[in-house]
């Protein structure tokens, strides 16, 4: 049984199960407010689910992409709740869980996810379809574009079915990490996916003249 | 004892060689070999040293992992007998192996001398597997070295076991909160040190601060993005290391502190999140508390280079100085009546340190080197204004402070000497630069004892490293007859241990748990000591 934690777009929070599939889950649509719910989150979902949290063997995190601020949340709320309960992290790649979500939902072939990176840029995701467990098999990596970008002909998976999405559900989530432990595959890395540098440069010049 | 660990540089050379001959006694690295090593991009080192003593080497530790390169290997690691047995050695190896896995290694290697048992115990403790034996490779002592090899995690931790569900125990109802002497795990972010803190009642178990200012050094100030990347990656090995370093296990603590404000917003969120989900992990209540009483409540703890015995008597004025805070606080019980008597309405005192360093073409952070340069100049060789001193803004602003103005003046001093092509006096103007805050910093805080009848003052915030202001403070609250109070350099900087100190405090006092729901609040006021 893991829990499972995005903060990627809003705040979402699931226990799952590999036999069982997904047995509670919370969601904050919310951007803005990720640290002020993501502790409630928590807390209803192992109530729900009845669950001691050393009762756990695992907690899945959502790494993004996504934007700055919120994304950490999650992160570091996944990592910190493995290291409480001494359990693994299990690092899921966040648009992995909304392809599931979509061919679990009927979608098949190709797909593109695409998400809201602000600042008028998106993430997106290509994937060729799912596999027999019903994963998704990614084929290109999370990047950053400009949306205008992804509608020319020459960008690289031109033509794929788009799926814009504003939410990812950590029950989906944590079921990609229960099947693709399952399955034996590898688990994506431990690292945040920013996909973008701080905003901040180096000034060549020395500190500016007041007179 | 609490250690904080930087990269070293080719300046830490000499250190590390007179630690490396003595530890190493016949198969020591010669020092050409160290600073080839240390100055090597390729390589990454880090040395550890008290937080009050910078150049006080106690351990160094290196690993070569060159960029996207899948292997990497631990060149030598070594921690002095004062510090042994506290956890150093296993916060140093998860530190390079840390860097070692953001520079794309996916394997590190090394070799342990046959006839050392406890560093092969920590190693394999780390998960490194036995590779096999080099006959005689240490010479001329003839020792066998093991070779061992870890495959670097892609999380925290190794996947031990798979996700199904395991028997589930009853849940144990939470044990009765310990309010006599409680175990209390603290967590700072308002900034740029990542600081766990770990107190019993009082007792300082440990303090560990991981600094992320090197990264900041070379954009003149702290960049919020930076900070708060670097707390979430610093949260969990900093986190292992207090708990380390305290000699406990994570599931005896009692209560987890956290700071939720006064700071940089999504610097807070990152302790907010971890704070909260320790909390429900370990089954335990959370307390979100004001970082600026926090370090009110540093004075509280005593243990291992606490140097005070007298309690904290109340009410006392508190002077908080530092790179983000310039505030002056009337405290008359520190878990239940604080109030804010004045702040800074522009720069705090700490920026404009490190603004006047920038000026005068002295790197980051601007306080240790603005001493440096000041040692050998004239506090009076030019008269900088003392910023909100005026009879005409005393009225509206007695206790406030404002540094900006002074700030520019010194720039303009500056400009108009080199705009003239004079030599600008460094030393002169540092050493006034320095005077002039001084001494509008304890201006106030004495007239303010002295106004409210309160004969005490406390000092805390980073900038109370300052030698100069403390030698003041010293002398300005002798002659008005206030009894000083200062904690130890390492309590006075950002930290997690105040954190814990002021939670243990709440909780000891008998104020219930915050509830889950709380938000960082860049803006916290003063007297809301608990959130």
């Amino acid at each position: 049984m893991l829990l499972a934690i995005d903060t990627s777009a809003g705040t979402s929070v699931a226990v799952v199960d590999l036999t069982q599939g997904v047995i509670a889950e919370r969601g904050v649509a919310d951007t803005m407010r990720h640290a002020e719910v993501v502790g409630t989150l928590i807390q209803e979902c192992l109530t729900e689910a009845g669950v001691d949290a050393t009762a756990l063997s695992g907690v899945v995190g959502g790494m993004g992409p996504g934007p700055f601020t919120g994304l950490r949340v999650g992160i570091v709320a996944a990592r910190v709740f493995a290291l409480g309960i001494n359990r693994p992290l299990v690092p899921v790649v966040s648009h992995d869980a909304i392809a599931y979500g979509s061919y679990r939902t009927g979608h098949t072939g190709p797909l593109l996810v695409v998400t809201d990176a602000r600042r008028r840029e998106v993430y997106w995701s290509a994937y060729s379809g799912a596999d027999a467990e019903g994963l998704p098999i990614r084929i290109g990596q999370p990047a950053l574009a400009k949306p205008a970008e992804l509608l020319e002909d020459d960008f690289v998976h031109a033509g794929l079915p788009r799926l814009d999405a504003a939410t990812i559900s950590a029950g989906d989530l944590g079921m990609v990490a229960e099947l693709g432990y399952a399955a034996g595959h590898p688990f994506a890395a431990d690292e945040a996916l920013y996909l973008r540098s701080p905003d901040v440069t180096v000034s060549k010049n020395g500190p500016k003249r007041v007179s | 004892m609490t250690w904080q660990l930087r990269r070293a540089t080719l300046a830490d050379v000499d250190a590390i060689m007179l630690l490396e001959t003595r530890i190493f006694e016949n198969d020591a690295w010669s020092t050409e070999m160290m600073a080839r090593d240390v100055g090597d991009p390729g390589c990454y080192y880090l040395v550890a040293f008290p937080p009050d003593s910078p150049d006080h080497i106690v351990a160094y530790g290196g690993v070569q992992a060159a960029q996207r390169a899948i292997e990497s290997d631990i060149q030598t690691i070594a921690v002095t007998e004062e510090a042994r047995g506290q956890g150093l050695g296993r916060v140093l190896m998860l530190s390079l192996i840390t860097e070692a896995r953001k520079r794309g290694a996916r394997e590190t290697f090394l070799e342990v001398r046959a006839d050392n048992p406890g560093a092969q115990h920590l190693y394999r403790s780390l998960g490194f597997e036995d590779l096999g034996v080099r006959r005689g490779y240490y010479q001329p002592d003839n020792v066998d070295a093991i070779v061992m090899r870890l495959t670097i995690p892609p999380a925290e931790m190794q996947f031990t076991g798979g996700p199904a569900a395991e028997s589930t125990p009853e849940p144990a109802p939470r044990r009765p909160l310990n309010r006599t002497e409680p175990l209390v795990l603290g967590i700072e972010t308002s900034c740029d040190e990542t600081g766990i803190g770990i107190v019993r009642g009082t007792t300082l178990l440990s303090n560990t601060i991981a600094s992320s200012m090197d990264e900041h050094a070379r954009y003149g100030g702290v960049v919020p993005e930076v900070a708060a990347r670097a707390h979430l990656e610093e949260m969990v090995p900093a986190i292992h290391a207090a708990v380390a370093e305290a000699g406990i296990r994570l599931d005896e603590i009692d209560a987890i502190a956290v700071t939720n404000g006064p700071g940089l917003a999504g610097a807070l969120m990152v302790g907010v999140g971890a704070a909260k989900s320790l909390a429900i992990a370990l089954d335990v209540p959370i307390y979100a508390v004001n970082h600026l009483v926090g370090h009110v409540g540093a004075d509280l703890l005593r243990g291992e280079g606490v140097t005070t015995d007298a309690p904290l008597e109340y009410p006392t004025i508190a002077l908080l100085v530092s790179g983000g805070h310039t505030s002056l606080l009337l405290v008359r019980d520190l878990v239940s009546d604080v109030e804010l008597l004045g702040e800074t309405i522009d720069d705090a005192a700490g920026e404009a340190f490190d603004k006047v360093a920038r000026v005068l073409g002295l790197p980051y952070p601007g306080g240790p080197q603005i001493d440096r340069v000041a040692a050998t100049g004239s506090p009076t060789a030019i008269r900088f204004p003392r910023g909100l001193s005026h009879q005409k803004d005393v009225a509206k602003h007695r206790y406030d402070f404002s540094f900006s103005g002074l700030k520019t003046s010194v720039a303009r001093w500056v400009e108009q000497k080199q705009d003239a092509g004079e030599t600008v006096p460094i030393d002169d103007v540092a050493a006034s630069f320095r005077e002039a805050v001084v001494d509008v910093l304890l201006t106030k805080a004495v007239a303010a004892c002295t106004d409210l009848g309160v004969p005490r003052l406390l000092l805390g915030g980073g900038v109370i490293a300052n030698a100069r202001l403390r030698q003041v403070a010293q002398e300005r609250t002798d002659a008005a007859g206030i009894a000083l109070r200062i904690p130890p350099l390492s309590l006075c900087t950002d930290n997690g241990a105040m954190i814990a100190a002021l939670g243990a405090q709440l909780i000891m006092a008998g104020h219930e748990p915050s509830t889950l729901d709380f938000g960082a609040d860049s803006t916290l006021p003063v007297s809301l000591i608990q959130s």
